[in-house]
């Protein structure tokens, strides 16, 4: 299970909803423990795919990098990735199975008309074959 | 001495190491030394075929091995070594897995 805090979970939206039309991603920081995921803190990366971004996003390594850094500084985990689907559901596509990793929770927002309407978790496995949905509460 | 880096999730398969020190003169060397002396983490860096999964690439401070000498890249003393995944995605056309 993985509970994102009100704060760091307003900023997500707020990042989802400023750079739509286009897909918005960043990391999420924060602990983990008996096996529920606290994010406390999360962190704007810069969607760096070439060409449209409508429907598309890439994270830097040297940006995961630098999160990383950022989450051992103080003392927190980098423990998700967070992205953005614009006009379409929250689902882990084809697209982020591919290019997913299974050391973190992938976090959709799904916002449609520029506002956020849901947001799923997911867990992909290390065979890039298949991702189970994860418990996902967020705010308050 | 190179300092290698664990990533979050790979750290319980590490002894619950954050960091781990290594005595190798190359990449390939010290991530062979770092998977013998953690059995378990071999399988969550390495495919049945004994190849890097393709979504992890090797830093050496703030070099990608794949454009250095690969896992043949020498590293110093006091070098960084850092494990990342490379991820990407979207919501593009060609269909949903989930949801």
């Amino acid at each position: 299970m993985i509970r994102i805090e009100q704060d760091p979970w307003a900023q997500m939206v707020e990042h989802a909803r400023a750079v739509y039309p286009n897909e918005c991603c960043g990391a999420m920081l924060g602990t983990s423990s008996n096996g529920t995921k606290l994010v406390t803190s999360a962190m704007r990366l810069e969607n760096a795919h070439q060409g449209s971004q409508a429907a598309r996003y890439e994270l830097r390594a040297e940006d995961l990098l630098k999160a990383d850094a950022e989450a051992r500084k103080r003392k927190l985990d980098v423990i998700g990735i967070y992205h953005s689907h614009p006009d379409c559901d929250a689902y882990f596509s084809e697209t982020d199975l591919k290019n997913s990793c299974p050391w973190y929770s992938f976090v959709v927002l799904s916002i449609k008309q520029g506002e956020f309407d849901h947001a799923n978790s997911w867990l992909p496995d290390a065979d890039q074959t298949s991702a189970a949905k994860e418990e996902l509460e967020y705010g308050e | 001495m190179a300092k290698l880096l664990i990533p979050t999730p790979l750290r319980q398969y590490a002894g619950n190491h954050d960091s781990l020190e290594v005595d190798a003169a190359t990449v390939g060397e010290a991530l062979e030394k770092l998977t013998s002396q953690h059995g378990d983490l071999k399988r969550h860096l390495y495919n049945d075929e004994g190849k890097l999964r393709s979504f992890i690439n090797v830093y050496v401070d703030d070099e990608d091995i794949r454009y250095l000498q690969k896992d043949k890249t020498p590293i110093a003393s006091g070098a960084v070594i850092s494990i990342v995944p490379s991820i990407a995605g979207g919501a593009a056309p060609g269909g949903s897995y989930g949801g």
